[in-house]
């Protein structure tokens, strides 16, 4: 046992020294504090030759970093990827406390919290209506790449949804894709027959859930009437009052008819990239993006991407089809000239085709001489010919909207609610804007 | 250190002091001043106190996580809480994923640690396997079982394979069974970790007291009753204490099997946090939310610890 006992006569002198230590302590800590950010600003500026860079497009970044690396001698570029989810997050704190990259990645239109509405409206942004490629952007992508007039996003690919075939399941049932929607559903029931449904469907992971009821309000709603948009906005008319709930409608009778395997809500978006690749569906109802990742689970297959019919006369059939994530500047750029350097690469011909060369896309501006993979022919003609619509919360006010959606799909495969309830959700987050 | 001012020694082991009272009391005060605690406590401050408290104060504003301009909006957070069927939903998850936690991991660590506390041969092993799901990270775990969990997963194949086929389930995704599956997880994860407190508890029973028990005619059941479970209270005490707090913060484990769905099927109040914050943007609400989180936290281990204590002074 230690009893604690100062000599009585020199107390208050040895008091002194904890003063001292926890004064120091303290001034140490500042220091250190006040020191870090200093090194942080110094280690980011540190020569007019590092590019830092954050970007959710993992597997493809990499080689176009070492392209423009090499394209610029004695450049490096410090880079890191993460998954959507974590980016945000990560790219919010970062934003808000002004240690975020030169350049980022950034998502088109709005709707979700690193799109290019939310990251421009609070000025993170620089603005790129001054680079070449701005002026020639498709309107399709214009739209969703700028802010009130101005261009923040380099939107370098775009992708699409549709049913994603795997030709050699497809030979072995001795079925083909269906062209209307009396032909889907007769085709659901031949496959299930053969005991091979017709596609797999993740929606465990609940951003799964949309791709089917997207594909299918693609060509009934925006079929009939392609300013849904405009009159959304304007008010004049709601998801519950309009063709949604019979593109909703035709979601459930997939699921009824079969054309989904067993238990879609336990199956994640893994495990349906594992039964369309190996061939346990003949298909997956999905972004075209799904085609590396199953080519990469199964070498030996073969998969082509079609249109997903809603209704009966294939000519009027429409593909949702939209800018893929971009890249902005950082409005506080540490090495501005740089940054502008790598966006405009990102937007040459030989960065963009390599971009979508990797990710299995379509370049965004014309004439970059890419030649599309056969797999993506459709949608190649279905872009040029204006037969898409951008994915559909791209120009929704807020992110709530897209996630009651997503929330509400998974309650009503499982019984927790129905239709109208979730339509009627999606007004009311609709109506509270931005 | 260990501080044992004078005072506190019974009288008859003191040796007389023959120094008056008003000395003896200045001589108590030689105990270590109270700023000896100050850099420790200015560090606590400046690393977890002045940013809670200045992390708390959004909760009353209308920040959105990144806009520098947001507005006061006093108590509306709080109050749209009480409106919010999700939230709602998710403080009745939180509370009953922390009840059943807490029970069953309990009532399991403790049978465990009373099964690998006998004389059985290969009780060391079974000791070392019983612990070693506690040492993987939640996550890893979580994604473990995601898998086994899944429609054509392990769990099924082994029912069907064992003439179970009516036991096949759909784990994470019938809204009904998914809560018990995230439970089922954490208690397979952590009851090891009880474990091995109970038996620490149990290995500091004196063996005497139990030989003079069984010398009185006291069977197994009564030793235990009698003997082990008065002295285990203290064991018993952390182990509620952690699996409680444990429970009400439960994230990891749901947000890897199930994402807090189907739709909102398994959301606690930490899933919804993040959700609020990270993919709706709206950190306000959800800096509210945590606030009440770390009230319920706050209230539940407390209220429990005064309980339980008293319980602990009772049994001994």
């Amino acid at each position: 046992m230690i009893t604690w006992r100062f000599p009585e006569g020199d107390i208050m002198k040895t008091r002194k020294l904890p003063v001292l230590i926890a004064t120091l302590t303290s001034v140490a800590v500042l220091a250190a504090c006040s020191g870090g950010t200093k090194a942080g600003s110094e280690g980011g500026s540190g020569g007019s030759k590092t590019l830092t860079l954050a970007s959710v497009d993992q597997g493809s970044i990499e080689d176009v970093v070492k392209a423009f690396e090499k394209a610029n001698p004695g450049v490096k570029v410090r880079y890191t990827t993460s998954g959507a989810d974590q980016y945000q997050q990560q790219i919010r704190t970062q934003l808000s406390s002004g240690t975020a990259p030169d350049v980022m990645s950034v998502w088109p239109g709005n709707g979700n919290p690193g799109a290019t509405y939310v990251l421009a409206k609070p000025g993170y942004l620089r603005d790129l209506s001054d680079q070449p490629w701005a002026a020639k952007m498709p309107d399709a992508i214009k739209s969703v790449a700028q802010y009130e007039g101005k261009t923040y996003n380099a939107i370098f690919g775009q992708n699409g949804i549709g049913a994603v075939y795997n030709e050699q399941a497809m030979k072995k049932a001795g079925l083909t894709p269906p062209e209307t929607w009396t032909d889907l559903l007769a085709f659901c029931k031949a496959a299930k027959a053969k005991g091979t449904p017709a596609f797999a469907l993740g929606n465990q992971d609940n951003w799964v859930t949309q791709l089917v009821l997207y594909a299918l309000v693609a060509t009934t709603v925006y079929g009939q009437d392609r300013d849904f948009d405009q009159k959304m906005q304007a008010g004049q008319a709601t998801f519950a009052k309009s063709l949604w709930t019979t593109a909703l409608d035709k979601y459930l009778t997939m699921e009824k008819t079969g054309c989904f395997q067993k238990n879609p809500l336990g199956t994640n978006y893994e495990a349906s990239q594992q039964l369309a690749a190996t061939g346990q569906t003949l298909g997956i109802v999905q972004g075209n993006w799904v085609i590396a990742l199953l080519e990469a689970k199964n070498p030996k297959a073969t998969f082509i991407l079609k249109a997903l019919p809603a209704n009966d006369s294939p000519s009027e059939t429409i593909i949702p089809a939209a800018a893929g994530a971009g890249y902005g500047v950082n409005a506080k750029a540490k090495n501005e000239e740089l940054a502008l350097k790598f966006v405009n690469f990102v937007m040459s011909p030989e960065g963009m085709n390599l971009f979508v060369e990797k990710q299995g896309g379509l370049p965004s501006l014309p004439d970059t001489g890419f030649k599309a993979d056969p797999s993506l022919a459709e949608l190649s003609e279905f872009i040029g010919s204006d037969r898409t619509v951008p994915f559909l919360d791209q120009l929704w006010p807020n992110g709530k909207v897209q996630q009651t959606m997503l929330s509400g799909l998974q309650e009503i495969f499982s019984g927790q609610s129905t239709p109208k309830k979730l339509l009627d959700e999606m007004d009311a987050d609709y109506k509270a804007g931005s | 250190m260990t501080l044992a001012p004078h005072e506190q020694l019974p009288d008859h082991d003191r040796p007389p002091d023959p120094q008056p009272v008003a000395a003896r009391v200045r001589r108590a005060r030689t105990a270590p001043p109270w700023w000896f605690a100050l850099p420790a406590l200015l560090l606590f401050a400046f690393v977890v106190l002045v940013p809670s408290v200045r992390g708390v104060h959004y909760a009353f504003t209308d920040w959105d996580g990144l806009d520098p301009d947001f507005s006061f909006v006093g108590l509306d957070h709080f109050s749209e809480m009480f409106h919010d069927a999700d939230a709602k939903q998710a403080i009745w998850h939180t509370l009953l994923i922390a009840v059943s936690i807490t029970v069953v991991q309990n009532a399991l660590g403790l049978l465990l640690a009373l099964g690998v506390d006998t004389a059985i041969k290969s009780r060391n092993v079974l000791r070392v396997f019983l612990f070693a799901p506690a040492v993987i990270t939640p996550i890893v775990t979580a994604y473990l079982w995601r898998n086994l969990l899944g429609p054509d997963g392990a769990v099924n194949s082994l029912f069907g394979a064992m003439g179970l086929g009516d036991w096949r389930q759909d784990w994470l995704g019938s809204p009904g069974l998914a809560l018990w599956a995230v439970v089922g997880v954490t208690v397979w994860q952590f009851a090891g970790y009880s474990m091995v407190i109970f038996l620490a508890g149990l290995q500091s029973v004196p063996r005497e007291v139990h030989e003079a028990a069984a010398i009185d005619g006291a069977g197994p059941v009564r030793r235990f009753w009698s003997v082990t479970r008065p002295l285990l209270a203290p064991a018993l005490t952390i182990n509620l204490m952690l699996s409680i707090i444990g429970g009400i913060k439960l994230f990891d484990q749901v947000y890897a099997l199930t994402g807090g769905g189907p739709g909102h099927a398994t959301d606690t109040i930490s899933t919804l946090i993040y959700k609020d914050a990270f993919t709706l943007g709206e950190f306000g609400y959800s800096i509210a939310l945590a606030v009440v989180l770390t009230i319920i936290v706050a209230v539940v281990s407390t209220g429990q610890y005064a309980v339980l204590s008293r319980n602990e002074r009772a049994a001994s």
